[in-house]
């Protein structure tokens, strides 16, 4: 045995050896802020990679969509879409797959920002734009960062409680998305600044880690164990709609559910709002467009774009949600 | 020769994979791209946390169990090790050893609740994901906690950022290297050392094992240690390549893990399997992975693919002949 195992190793060893030697340099230029390609106009082809970060959320589904949408309006380019399912490693490797297929610009939306950080910058020094989406990295080695406020969303989402639901005060239950994200943290820390001095009280708050059953289940439990909650503010959409089916189950007709996100889709938070079971919710674009839009900026008109682009909050309440959904459903 | 072929599958899988990704890859100014060496080793560096658990967890199945606590483990101990660089200014030798000796304690518990309560190894390691994972949640405070390098406190020692680098003129990833170094030492662990003649002993027949003198328990409780203090390996290597310790990273990797076991040809019910086919196994799902994003394959479709490979690996050892050990 052990000899056979000594020459599978030395296969191993050799395979190893193979692969070290085979292939040449082409990365260890290293250090120093690249120059950017030579930009090749109108009449060039270009590659697109799209890292993602998690496509099994709808949101970020959408955001897919949108690249794709806009970018059939562009016939130089071709768009390559890659998908991390959440996982920070995977997304470095693919953003890495990218790097080597040589790709003309990248748009990421990344898992986390500090794991995601350095090889963005890596991209960004060899001279490859990067458009950030959604959620940032650190420093500034990007092109554009491309998105709306967390913090800000959730100031909106309190002020709204604030003013139209709980004008006299009163208790509110929070349902929170994942632990250690940072959208779930910024989407808190906004909503008590929007809440603040108004005399309301967040009384229960629970992790809904962004999932529709997660939020039922959680949303079950604070509706039984905290007597007099009047509006569930959900940190998205679907843990929303979790929190609408908990109350209904617990014969708890009069709390108001407010969600966050917005998205555009049949099974989504605006025709949630639509249909009643939402308070409101707040639009949280995916600047899927808008970053197509920029990377035919920077690659056929040569231009530069800024770099930062919020893009707008839209609050949808039943009045102006069917409009909403319908322009944000138009053309292209 | 067939029962060899059968022994290290997974390292002809490889093979044959890796032939079919040179021919398969797109070709960039003549070059093929899967053949850059800064690709071939992102392959690598890309597997090599999950290479660095799968190689622990093929100890574990070795002797007829399971560890379903390594991903969490994983979170835990790249927040560990995080928090004890920034928030507690531990130097980088006092963070590691401290990280991997709660890993190692943590899979030695696993290990007692096992052997010594007879409770099975699923569902102790299932309440061992859970509670790791709590634990990495209470530890960051519920929040990542990002690694900054510097001298200043609060700002983790520039040496941890090793891990993140390449050596050898730029090119070979460091987590790599130790990926290469931890399988080295286990393919000779299992070996050459009476401790392997114990897990194989225990893996073919546990009870035949305790019969013959075998000190089963003590076995038992060594390997989830082993697991454990792996796990903790790989999380500290996570910490250290993405500057970040994430309560939530890891989460699914017990799956990869015991996926690159099984294409290594190791069966779940114990006795047989080899650190060779394990790593080979890990590689095979990496460069596979890779060639497909290459070739701009649908996610969905690479998934799809990746399953199929483990149901090809199983069925393989189905038709193995049953004297080949």
């Amino acid at each position: 045995m052990p000899k056979r195992a000594r020459g599978a190793l030395s296969l191993l060893l050799g395979l190893t050896l193979v692969v070290s030697a085979c292939g040449t340099t082409s990365e260890n230029a290293g250090g120093g802020p690249a120059e950017p390609k030579p930009c090749g106009g109108a009449g060039g082809k270009y590659t697109i990679g799209v890292s993602q970060a998690n496509v099994a959320e709808p949101y970020r589904e959408r955001m897919d969509a949108d690249i794709r949408k806009a970018a059939a309006g562009v016939p130089q380019f071709t768009v390559n879409f890659a998908d991390a399912q959440q996982d920070n490693s995977k997304q470095v490797e693919q953003v890495e797959n990218f790097l080597t297929q040589q790709i003309d610009l990248l748009i990421i939306s990344p898992n986390e920002a500090t794991p995601l950080t350095s090889v963005v910058k890596k991209a960004y020094e060899q001279g490859v734009p990067v458009l950030v989406l959604d959620r940032k990295v650190n420093g500034d080695s990007f092109t554009s960062f491309i998105g709306a406020d967390n913090f800000d969303i959730g100031r909106r989402a309190g002020e709204f409680v604030a003013e139209s639901l709980l004008p006299g005060g009163g208790k509110v239950a929070e349902l929170k998305g994942l632990a250690g994200s940072s959208p779930a943290k910024e989407r808190s820390d906004g909503f008590k600044l929007g809440i603040g001095g108004k005399n309301i009280e967040i009384v229960a708050s629970a992790d809904g880690d962004w999932l529709r059953d997660k939020g039922r289940q959680q949303a079950d439990a604070l509706l039984k164990g905290t007597p007099g909650i009047q509006v569930v503010y959900a940190h998205n959409d679907p843990m929303g709609e979790g929190a609408y089916l908990a109350a209904q189950d617990a014969g708890l007709t009069g709390i108001k559910v407010v969600g966050i996100d917005g998205l555009p889709i049949e099974a989504g938070g605006i025709k949630a709002v639509e249909a009643g079971r939402l308070a409101a919710t707040f639009v949280y674009p995916t600047g899927g467009k808008e970053a197509v839009e920029a990377a035919r900026k920077i690659l056929v008109d040569c231009q530069q774009v800024p770099k930062v682009q919020g893009l707008p909050i839209e609050r949808v309440t039943k009045e102006n949600a069917a409009e909403v959904y319908a322009r944000l459903n138009a053309g292209g | 020769m067939i029962a060899w072929l059968f022994r290290f599958q997974s390292l002809f899988g490889l093979v044959l994979v890796f032939l079919a990704a040179v021919i398969f890859s797109p070709v960039r100014n003549g070059e093929l791209l899967f053949l850059d060496s800064g690709n071939l080793f992102n392959v690598v560096r890309a597997m090599s946390e999950i290479g660095i658990l799968a190689v622990g967890m093929t100890f574990v199945i070795l002797v007829g169990g399971i560890d379903l606590s390594v991903g969490s483990v994983l979170g835990l101990a790249s927040v560990g090790a995080a928090v004890l660089l920034v928030r507690q200014d531990f130097g980088v030798l006092p963070a590691v050893l401290v990280v991997l000796a709660a890993g190692l304690v943590f899979g030695l518990l696993q290990g007692v609740v096992t052997a010594k309560l007879g409770i099975q190894a699923f569902i102790v390691t299932l309440a061992g994901m859970q509670i790791a994972r709590a634990l990495a949640r209470i530890w960051s405070g519920g929040q990542g906690v990002e690694i900054a390098y510097g001298d200043a406190p609060g700002r983790a020692p520039l040496a941890f950022s090793l891990l993140g680098e390449r050596t050898f003129n730029g090119l070979v990833p460091i987590p790599a290297l130790i990926f290469a170094v931890v399988a080295g030492l286990a393919a000779i662990l299992l070996r050459v050392t009476a401790f392997s003649r114990h897990i194989y002993a225990i893996g073919g027949n546990e009870k035949a094992a305790r019969l013959s003198g075998v000190p089963v328990n003590r076995v038992k409780i060594l390997v989830f240690g082993l697991c454990g203090l792996l796990a903790a390996l790989a999380g500290i290597v996570h910490a250290g390549q993405l500057n970040y310790g994430g309560p939530n990273d890891g989460s699914m990797a017990e799956l990869d893990a015991i996926a690159a076991v099984v294409i290594g040809g190791a069966s779940l019910s114990g006795g047989r399997g080899t650190v060779v086919g394990t790593v080979a196994g890990a590689l095979l799902v990496g460069v596979l992975r890779n060639i497909l994003t290459l070739n701009n394959v649908d996610s969905n479709i690479q998934l799809l693919i990746i399953g199929l490979v483990i149901v090809a690996a199983a069925g393989l050892q189905r038709l193995r002949p049953a004297a080949v050990g």
